[in-house]
């Protein structure tokens, strides 16, 4: 019997707003359309799927690559410098794609920084035509598979962690080799992981939006934005995200598949933890120059470029209103952050006492919203609130409610708690579990009221997980960029929005600073979390 | 409770911009720092508080127009007439007082929107491998003529300048010649087109191509070091050539700005263009940006003076034809495989 409270009222509401962009995306699909999405299937369409899906397999191949090799160095052995790699090696994680990908062009182009760098090595010369240039589909695969290879590292890191060392010595009694072992035990069990990571990195790299738009390649996403922006047409637009959707929704599954089978694999009693192998003098040599590769391509790299263009080009120190920007980041993390958190808590909380399983079925129906990319999302909230205010606005002669979701701080927070409400809600609600109900009825009999309960058992109980919520929500927050860049209000920028700006200006020079307080601010975001991500619980 | 205090404070300083009594509201896709310096002279002088939203051209654009009549935007500033013509529709008459009449000759203005500086789209060309004879009554058509294959760069065909260039061409050749010509364009690339203006003189001085289509702004700024000493010395290895001196001129563009439909502050966004027309913002526009000044009596930058000034301009075909074959440009451009 469901009760029609407070609790349900509140789920539904939520519920209803995160699944927003793809209801719109859904029923747009059977509106007509303008003569574009015929011109669009017969000539570019097919182009724009090549271009995702090439992307996107050599991008999973990457971070394969990367992911696991990392992950494996740094799992089974003791080498100068693993302690240093198995959190360095998240870093990445703070360049986004687009900052990757101003570092590739600036470093590649004619005249640019490797010119610079061998001129002052071995003296003047055209170097231009031994320099490789490294641009479009390569430059945008390059440069989202550095910024995404984390997650494979991070979940594959962690089962393998998990493969408790019996594993290991069941197969050195078969008398298989430790390549073998690695091969035929190891990896497959950690396979689950494997494959969520590389669903994240999948979903993320199909709504990439400004490495594909810096080097000018043709995606489903930038497709979705050009017909939207060039020919003025939503519904394609809409159509195309379609299309998008049913990829990202297909990994979804995947991914929420592989995790499940996950728990199967966790260790039982008897776990014991790895020994690692430990190599010194020679033997190390492979692992560190590994690792070491890894971490300067992945972070080294752009960070430099950054830094040696912010110093050779100062006159931009000044010019740039840094202050203002990092209160404008600080206002968008606190007030994205408290709302997403607050009213994570307050649903889950909800379903808590209530019990209900419709409850838990709106809102699994809403993680819905972190799997739609940011594009299609700012276009189906500009469609959606234009088209609800003209509703009222004809029919009630309501005032036009435009204004306060479209270029307003509030459109911005809703459209972030749209994207960002399932990391949160799923963070909370997996510790919530936890807690025993037993421990709820035992607070009531000692004569704590139901809020009593909730701040002074639940809270604590939640708050590590909750700190580490509030660091990952302010790290996509930082980092995101095509929400920002259509929803902002007046006279406002992000770091992200102020270096994209001036890159698509021809101002990538200009584009230094902002990038790097973008990576410094991420930087320490994920130094915060990374004891959480990396703690042994996860 | 101080945490409330800072929230609330925050808050403050966020929306503060709307408490002005007196403002104008601009989206901007010419997104240069001296321009803010300029809105800072214009609020120093009349009071005029300058709002901002900068962005990419389309993105402005469709905001505007999801905005409907609560747009906040009055002008719409950009750096092509192209975009200024595509986008009239949106825009209304108004910017069409005596000041803004006399400043600015017919040709780069209509009534909803007005040049505020001029560009050319010229020829760069390197000294060492193409000769003077072979320059000689060089055209915007004969780019496309065989002896200039494997020799040519150029951006890509969404790129707004191009559009224009070859809607131009269309307004005075006609779509089949043109439609020809793309193709001739094609054949006659060194490289698949990538990269920005910039980007191609670079890759002419680099040694990757002959010639390269690009604006003129782009030479004196890497000449003026503000790209680095590294582009300075390698503008230094490429020149300008202004085609077509024997016919129409050479093709002009403009930076513009347009009065939005419904402009909440229309009297003040006048004002403003009128003050971006005076010869104080003049000169600190031609000095920062390195563009031709839009009105007369005020000198270009030095660095651009010295790659001639004594060129014949086109000022035979209207700037408003570039949004109006816009279109046709691109289809065009397409077709011929122009990436």
């Amino acid at each position: 019997m469901t009760k029609y409270n407070i609790w349900f009222f509140g789920s539904l509401i939520v519920a209803a707003v995160v699944a927003m962009p793809i209801v719109t995306v859904f029923f747009s699909f059977f509106n007509e359309t303008s003569n574009y999405f015929y011109i669009l299937k017969e000539t570019f369409l097919l182009d724009y799927i090549f271009n995702s899906i090439t992307i996107l397999l050599f991008v999973i191949f990457f971070t394969f690559i990367l992911g696991i090799f990392s992950a494996y160095f740094v799992s089974f052995y003791d080498f100068p410098l693993s302690n240093f790699f198995s959190w360095a090696l998240i870093l990445s994680f703070a360049v986004p794609g687009y900052i990757y990908a101003f570092s590739i062009i600036a470093f590649f182009e004619n005249y640019g920084t490797a010119f610079s760098l061998l001129t002052f090595l071995f003296g003047e010369n055209n170097y231009n035509p031994v320099i490789p240039k490294i641009d479009g589909l390569i430059g945008a695969i390059i440069s989202i598979s550095f910024s995404l290879f984390p997650y494979v590292y991070v979940l594959t890191r962690a089962s393998f962690y998990y493969q408790s060392n019996n594993y290991i010595e069941v197969g050195k009694n078969l008398g298989l080799s430790s390549k073998e072992t690695f091969l035929r035990i190891v990896l497959p069990s950690a396979r689950p992981a494997i494959i969520a990571g590389l669903a994240l990195v999948s979903m993320e790299c199909l709504s990439d939006f400004g490495t594909v738009s810096f080097f000018s390649v043709n995606t489903l996403t930038t497709g979705i934005y050009n017909s939207w922006l060039s020919f003025d047409d939503l519904n394609t637009a809409n159509q195309i995200s379609f299309i998008l959707l049913i990829f990202i929704l297909l990994l979804f599954s995947i991914e929420i598949y592989s995790r499940q089978e996950a728990k199967y694999h966790q260790p039982g009693r008897g776990f014991k933890s790895i020994t690692k192998i430990k190599l010194n003098g020679k033997k190390s040599i492979i692992p560190v120059a590994i690792c070491s590769l890894i971490f300067l391509l992945s972070f080294i790299f752009p960070v430099s470029q950054m830094i040696y263009w912010t110093v050779k080009f100062p006159k931009y120190i000044q010019d740039i209103d840094i202050f203002k920007i990092n209160l404008n980041t600080l206002i968008l993390v606190g007030l994205a952050s408290a709302l997403i958190v607050i009213i994570s808590l307050f649903i889950n909380y909800g379903s808590r006492i209530s019990k209900s399983k419709i409850l838990n079925y709106l809102t699994t129906f809403s993680i819905s919203g972190y799997a739609i990319p940011g594009v299609i999302l700012a276009v189906a909230f500009i469609t959606f609130f234009s088209n609800l205010s003209d509703f009222f606005t004809h029919n009630f002669n309501f005032k036009s409610s435009k204004s306060l979701f479209i270029g307003s701080i509030f459109g911005l927070l809703l459209a972030y708690f749209i994207r960002f409400f399932s990391l949160s809600f799923n963070g909370i609600k997996s510790s919530y579990e936890k807690i025993n109900n037993s421990i709820d009825e035992s607070a009531y009999l000692l004569g704590y009221s139901k809020i009593n309960t909730f701040l002074k058992i639940h809270i604590p109980y939640l708050s590590t997980n909750i700190i580490l919520i509030i660091l990952l929500i302010s790290l996509e927050v930082i980092k995101e960029l095509p929400m920002t860049m259509i929803l902002r209000p007046f006279n406002f920028e992000t770091f992200a929005t102020q270096a994209y700006i001036y890159a698509s200006q021809d101002l990538l020079e200009a584009a230094a600073l902002p990038s790097l307080f973008l990576i410094f601010w991420s930087t320490i975001l994920i130094l915060l979390s990374s004891r959480y991500i990396l703690s042994k619980k996860n | 409770m101080k945490k409330t205090i800072l929230i609330s404070y925050l808050f403050l300083v966020a929306f503060a911009g709307s408490l002005y009594a007196t403002e104008v509201n601009i989206f901007s896709a010419r997104h240069y720092d001296s321009d803010v310096q300029l809105y800072e002279k214009f609020t120093a002088k009349t009071g005029i508080k300058v709002n901002i939203v900068s962005g990419k051209s389309g993105a402005l654009e469709k905001r505007i127009i999801e905005e409907g009549a609560d747009s906040q935007a009055d002008l719409y500033i950009t750096a092509d007439a192209g975009r200024l013509g595509a986008f009239e529709a949106h825009l209304q008459g108004g910017l069409t007082s005596a000041t803004i009449k006399s400043a600015v000759p017919s040709n780069f203005r209509t009534s909803k929107w007005t040049g505020i500086a001029k560009r050319a789209r010229i020829v760069y060309f390197s000294p060492e491998r193409v000769s003077g004879a072979e320059l000689a009554g060089l055209t915007y058509e004969s780019l496309a003529d065989p002896k200039w294959k494997g020799r040519l760069v150029i951006r890509a065909s969404n790129n707004i300048y191009n559009q224009s260039l070859v809607a131009s061409l269309i307004k005075n050749n006609g779509k089949g010649k043109t439609a020809d010509w793309s193709k001739g364009m094609v054949s006659n690339m060194a490289r698949s087109p990538k990269g920005n203006d910039r980007a191609q003189i670079l890759a002419v001085a680099a040694g990757e191509a002959d010639i390269a289509v690009a604006n003129t702004y782009y030479l004196a700024l890497m000449l003026s070091g503000k790209k680095g000493p590294e582009q300075q010395a390698a503008a230094k290895k490429v020149k300008p050539f202004f085609p077509n001196q024997d016919g129409r001129g050479t093709h002009m563009n403009i930076s513009g700005a347009g009065l939005v439909k419904g402009a909440p502050n229309k009297a003040n966004a006048i004002k403003l263009v009128e003050f971006l027309l005076s010869e104080e913002a003049q000169n600190h526009i031609v000095n920062n940006t390195f563009e031709y000044p839009m009105i007369k009596g005020v000198s270009p930058h030095p660095l651009v003076v010295n790659m001639g000034l004594d060129f014949k301009q086109d000022l035979k075909t209207k700037v408003v034809n570039y949004g109006k074959r816009q279109a046709d440009a691109l289809e065009v451009m397409t077709a011929a495989g122009w990436k």
